[in-house]
This record gives structure tokens, sequence and C-alpha cells, in this order.
């Protein structure tokens, strides 16, 4: 096998498993942070809340370190070209992540299990640390990839190395902003969908009713107000930037093989890579010249006005993008039938609202995940864009056959943590609100 | 200005070997302190909310590498691929040993979580004490600073030594701390050993330094000298700190031990980062692997504004959770 492609799909593999603990961690922070600071207060039922998703959110946190550990250091063990040239701008970012983030979110962590019993108010500052110390930890690292994606603020060595110029360039990069903004309401779509998926499940099962109606309600809530930040403006804008740095990306992730004014969007359709064309698409017309620049006439560049060898991955760009961006419309939809409902003060009673509620639970998992192969498999050939391809980037003296020894060591791995995770959080959920 | 980059290196990895080395040391000695699973669940609980927290210096010890000398972390990281991987699964096979084994009230459970930790935890500590063996030792190293030689290569005996010595040396500072922190039998089975353990441990003491001085010579940078010395007293003061029953002394004692050698160790590597073996050419030293003004100075404001507010708010949290752990 191809070394580069062994690299790959172990980065992807681990990458992706390790993905689906923060979307819980960052997502149901805020919730913990909330009812904690509530059963400070005095608020009883609160209290109970508190414990229930401080458990849930601590074995998510744990699979989050435990999967997280080798991220840090794969750069150097598969990416060792990579890393020499990029270290002193990669590593930056990294460096904050454990420094001001990581710290924060596990000392902190600590102190809230500590005080679970009968928060204080430090408890409930210290959920509050908790919460921001996730989500700056995911701050550093959509920095880290925003500027692979976008790299700013560094200049060519004589020996080829890239070398840091402006930190701050790199913090502040045109292209962290938004799309660290749509990564944390993705996130919180998770949230809102567990926590009101969860209360639905009590709600349905007629169990701890006070409490699931409460969970129900926060939930939807949540999940209604982010799912509709995500579409606009985090979703629109970021985007805004991919049209504007990346604008082969644009054409991958909605199949746009002619350029054409007047761009059409592809609701469906099939890319085949083999012709050029898009099998069997419906068509919106002119809508994508609007989505990418405001104007419904504007002309917009196709996949076949690049070089063959400049495009990412069709197939995978096309599909994650259109995976993503339905199930988000289908969060939109169901978030506001729910706030409806419950404005209408139905919600609580209305079962098929509830079974639909319940049976999201997974989907945002699988929107998140799909956003970030638009990114990463989008941003292909490249590992820093424009700059130094993928197929360079590898270990000079690291075999295929190495790495896919440690791929499989690592599915073994990660394979019996996946099952202990679910056993864990389904027992939990099993035993309730209870305790 | 590399100089500063290196300390800040050898800053992390001995925080880390300190902080995470007490909770390694405590799941090392666990069958010996607990006796039953009462014991072992408070064993487990003195160190469960700090490992997590100790483990991250790693974690941004290795990214500090990688922003400050990018050329040392790819060359090592991808040199040892195999070993460093099995390092990685170690650390998290133990960090799930640590987090499942309280979610279910099974016997069988619980102790095959607790064989696993202790085993993971024992054989990292081998590891880390091979490793540093192997960079004390030098490499066979090829022009770019990648690593020639094999697997078996890096079980010399003297990186064997360096591994058993590092067993005694954390098995001690987990002693010290399970005395302090747990109340009860436990704390006074681990004063027991921890008394035994030194004279292991000041024996492979003396072993060590005379073969380091075979390997690498008789130092003679006075910093070098100086941090023996002050190890050398620091573990000669350790059994009167233990036997004055103040908990706390022993274990700064033992604390005090474990920087001051590593120190030593960092200033005698000094400019190395990954040296080759002596009298060979192909060593990276900070001076080849150098970082830029600007991302070296970031990292270490990065480093010590981390630093200063990991201390602010982490000794506010021990204070918080100070005081000892029962068995229930």
């Amino acid at each position: 096998m191809d070394t580069v492609l062994a690299d790959r799909l172990q980065f992807a593999f681990t990458i992706m498993f390790h993905y689906l603990f923060p979307i819980g961690t960052m997502g149901l922070a805020p919730f913990v942070a909330w009812y904690t600071w509530k059963a400070s207060d005095g608020d009883a039922e609160a209290a109970r809340a508190a414990r229930f998703w401080t458990k849930i959110f601590t074995i998510n946190f744990a699979a989050g370190v435990v999967t997280g550990i080798p991220m840090e250091f794969q750069f150097g063990t598969n990416w060792a070209n990579f890393a020499e040239r990029s270290g002193s701008i990669v590593g930056q970012p990294l460096a904050m992540e454990g420094m001001f983030a990581f710290f924060l979110e596990s000392i902190f962590l600590g102190v809230v299990l500590y005080g679970a019993r009968a928060p204080s108010r430090f408890t409930a500052w210290s959920a509050v640390a908790v919460c921001a110390g996730a989500w700056l930890s995911g701050f550093f690292i959509v920095d880290t990839d925003a500027w692979m994606q976008y790299p700013v603020g560094y200049h060519i060595a004589a020996n080829g190395r890239l070398e840091l110029d402006d930190v701050w360039a790199v913090l502040l990069s045109p292209f962290a902003g938004w799309q660290y903004a749509h990564v944390l309401t993705g996130a919180l779509i998770a949230g809102g969908f567990i926590v009101g998926g969860i209360g639905a499940y009590y709600l349905l099962s007629e169990r701890g009713a006070a409490l699931a109606r409460r969970f129900v309600r926060d939930g939807a809530i949540v999940a209604f107000v982010f799912s509709s930040l995500a579409i606009f403006p985090t979703g629109d804008r970021n985007s805004a930037d991919v049209t504007q740095y990346q604008p082969i990306k644009l054409a991958a992730m909605e199949g746009l093989f002619e350029t054409a004014r007047g761009a059409p969007l592809a609701i469906i359709g099939m890319p085949d890579t083999q012709r050029d064309v898009l099998i069997d698409p419906i068509y919106v017309p002119n809508v994508l010249s609007f989505l990418a620049y405001g104007n419904f006439t504007a002309n917009v560049k196709g996949l076949k006005a690049y070089a063959e060898e400049l495009r990412p991955p069709v197939e995978l760009t096309y599909y994650a993008y259109h995976v993503m961006v339905g199930l988000g419309t289908i969060f939109v939809a169901a978030g506001a039938l729910a706030v409806l409902l419950l404005w209408r003060k139905r919600l609580f009673t209305s079962r098929p609202m509830l079974w639909i509620l319940m049976l999201l639970m997974p989907f945002p998992y699988i929107a998140n995940e799909a956003g970030w192969i638009v990114t990463e498999v989008g941003r292909q050939p490249w590992i820093v864009y424009g700059v130094m391809r993928t197929a360079e980037a590898g270990s000079p003296n690291v075999a295929a056959g190495e790495t896919i020894f440690t791929l499989a060591g690592f599915a073994g791995m990660y394979f019996v943590l996946g099952v202990l995770f679910l056993y864990l959080v389904l027992r939990e959920i099993a035993e309730g609100a209870r305790a | 200005m590399s100089t500063a980059g290196f300390c800040v290196i050898a800053f992390m990895l001995t925080a880390y070997v300190l902080l995470d080395g007490f909770d390694l040391g405590v799941a090392f000695v666990a069958p010996l302190v607990a006796r039953d699973e009462r014991e072992r669940g408070a064993v487990m609980a003195s160190i469960g909310p700090f490992w997590n927290g100790n483990e991250v210096w790693l974690v941004a010890g290795g990214a500090a590498l990688f922003a400050l000398f990018p050329r040392a972390y790819a060359s090592s990281f991808s040199g040892f691929y195999l070993p460093f991987i099995v390092l990685l699964w170690l650390l998290m096979f133990r960090g799930m040993a640590l987090e499942l084994r309280h979610h279910f009230p099974s016997r069988i459970w619980q102790d095959f979580w607790d064989a696993a930790f202790t085993l993971a935890s024992a054989l990292l500590i081998f590891i880390f004490g091979i490793a540093l063996g192997n960079v004390l030792h030098g490499f066979p190293l090829d022009a770019n600073g990648y690593f020639q030689g094999t697997f078996a290569y890096l079980l010399n005996p003297y990186a064997l030594l360096v591994g058993a010595f590092a067993l005694a040396v954390l098995g001690q500072h987990g002693a010290t701390f399970a005395a302090m922190r747990i109340e009860g039998a436990p704390a006074e089975r681990a004063r027991i050993l921890s008394r035994r353990l030194w004279w292991i441990e000041a024996a492979l003491f003396v072993v060590v330094t005379v073969t380091t001085f075979g390997v690498r010579g008789i130092p003679s940078v006075p910093v070098v000298v100086v941090l023996g010395f002050l190890s050398t007293a620091a573990l000669a003061a350790l059994p009167a700190a233990v036997r004055s029953r103040s908990a706390a002394a022993a274990f700064a004692a033992s604390s005090a031990f474990v920087a001051a050698l590593l120190a030593s160790a960092a200033a005698a590597l000094y400019p190395y980062l990954l040296p080759s073996i002596a009298g060979t050419t192909g060593g990276i030293t900070i001076f080849d692997a150098a970082p830029s003004p600007a991302a070296l100075s970031c990292a270490l404001a990065v480093t010590i504004l981390g630093s200063i507010g990991v201390g602010i708010y982490g000794s506010l949290v021990w204070r918080r959770m100070a005081g000892k752990v029962r068995v229930e």
C-alpha cells in the first residue's frame, strides 16, 4: 500500500473516532454548567440534573482524553516531514491548547466531580471553567486547522521550513473565526439533541416526568437556536471563506463541473468523475451563484476549470457536504416544530414529536463528522493549502506496513473502548436521573 | 535563545515526571500498599483527581517540543515509531483502566482493571527509564538525525539499568505520595515500603551514576555537578524525612530528588536534544533544530503564562481538595 495512504487512513480513523467525544464535551459542558449553577442556587431538581449530566460528561471526557493522547503525537510519528517543516507554527496553538485549555478543563472537572453532592458557588464556577476549557480547546484545534486551510503569518526559510512571523495573525486568521463558530454550533446542536432526546426517552418511557420535561424543553430550545445559527450566519460565512480562499473545494462540495454564470445549486445528484458530470441531478437554478457571491448571475468556476491534480477527491467532499447540509435542514425543521409545540404547551404530550427527538440523537454526530470530512478531504491534495502537498508530508522512515500494524492496534483498542463507552453511557441513562 | 527553548522543554518534561511520576508510582506499588478491594479503592481515589491534569504536562511538553524544535520532534517520534506507539497505547490503556474500574461493582471487573493499571503503569515507568537511558547513551543516527538502529538495540544493558532505576525512583515517589494522601493501614504500609525501597533506590543510584560516568565521562560542567550533588543530598535526606513521620517532608524530599536528577540529566545532555553515540556525528542539537525567534518567544510566553496560571488555580484546587482519602 502507498505509505501516505496508510498514514491518511490512520489519521482519518483516529481523528474521527476521537472527535465523537469532543462533540459530546463541547455540546454538554454548557448544560453541566447551567444545571450546576442552578443547583448552587438551591434548585434540588437542577442538582439531580447536574449530577446526571456530569456523569455523562465525565465518561465522554475520559474517552476524549484517552483517544486524544495519540493525536498530539501523530504529527511526529506519521507526518514527520510536515512536522519538521511547519512545527514552529502548527505547534503553537497545540501548545496553547495544552497550557491554556486542557489544564483548565481537567483540573476543574475534578472539582465539579468532588462537589457533585451539594454544589456550591465554587463548584458552579468550576463547571463554567470546565466549559470554558472545552470551548477554548476547540478554538485552538480549529485554529491549527484553519492555518492548514489558509496559511498566514509565516515565511519560508532558506532551508524550506515554514517559520512563524506573527502568532496573532495565526490566532486571528481570517479563516478561523467563522470555522470555529460553525464547529461550536455543530457541537451545541449535538448537545441540544442529546439532552432533548434523552428527556424524550424518559417521557416516552414514563419515567422521572418533571426532570424529563426540563431536559426536553432545554434541549429543544438549544437545538433549535443552534441549528438555525449553524446555517446562518456560521455556515454561510464559513462557505464564503471557502469560496474566497479555496474555490476548488467549493466546486467539489457543490458537484459543479462546468464553469457557469448563474450556476445552479444541486440538491441531489451523484458525481461521476470519469465523465465529469453530475448524474441525475435536481437543480435549483442560479442559487449557487447567489449563495457564493450574493449575486444570481455571478460566475462560479467549475472543477473542469482546474488542473486534474489540484482537485480534491470529489465524491467524498460532495457527499459529505450534502449529508451535512441535508441533516442541518432536518435539524432546523425538527427544532422549529419542537419549539412551536413547546410554545403551544403541547410538546410534552406529543408522542410523535418526542419520538422524533429521541431518534434524532445520533444524527448530529454524523453531521459534525461529515462537516470535518468536507473540510479536510476538500483540502486535498494539500496538507498546507497551496504550500505543501500531503504526498510529501509523511515520515521518511516509517513504512506502510508499520502504519497498517498500528492502525490495526488502534482499531482494536477503539472497538473495545467504543463498546465500553456505549455500555457505560447506556447504563447511566437506564439508571436515569434518580440518584 | 535556543537555550531558553531547551530549558522550557526540560522544565515541562521534569514537571511531567514529577507529577505523573507520583501517580504512575502509586499505581506501580498499589499491590504492595493495598491488601483488599476497599484499600485499593482508596489508593485509586488518592490519584483519581490528579492523573489527568498530570498527564497534560506530557501532552503540552510534546506540543512545546513540536513548536520549538520541530526537527527533533519529527525525527524522534517517527524514528522510534513502534516503541513510541506502544507507549501511547500503554498511556491510553492506563487511562481506560483508571476510569473504568469504579463504574461496575464487580470483583472480577475491578481486579482486572487494577492489575491492568499496575502493569501498564509499571511498563510505562520502565519504558520512560529506557528512553532516558538511551538518550543519555546516544543513538546511531543518520545524517538527517533519524534513528538507524533496531528495536533490540534500544534494549541495551545500560538503558535497562536506567529503566530499573526509574522503577525504584518512581515507586518511591508514589509510596511517599500514598503515605501523604491516604489514611490508615495503606499509608503505614506505604511508609514502610518507602523505607525499604530507599535501599534499592540508593544502591541503583550509585550503580547508575558510576556507569553513567563510564558512558558519558565524568561531568565537568558546574551546573551538572551542582545538580548531581543536590540530588544526592535529597536522596540522603529522604530516610530522615520518612522517619520524622512528616509525610509532606518525605514527599518533598522525593520530589526534590526526582527534579534534581532530571535537571542534572538535562544539563548533561545540553545542547543535544537527540545525541548520537559518543564519538559519532549526526546528533540533533538545539542549534541545528533551532526555532525562529517569533516561535521561540511565543512558546516561551505560552509556557510561562500557562504554568503560572496552572500554578495559581492548581494550588487553589489542591487546597480545596486537600485532606486525606479514607478507606471506605
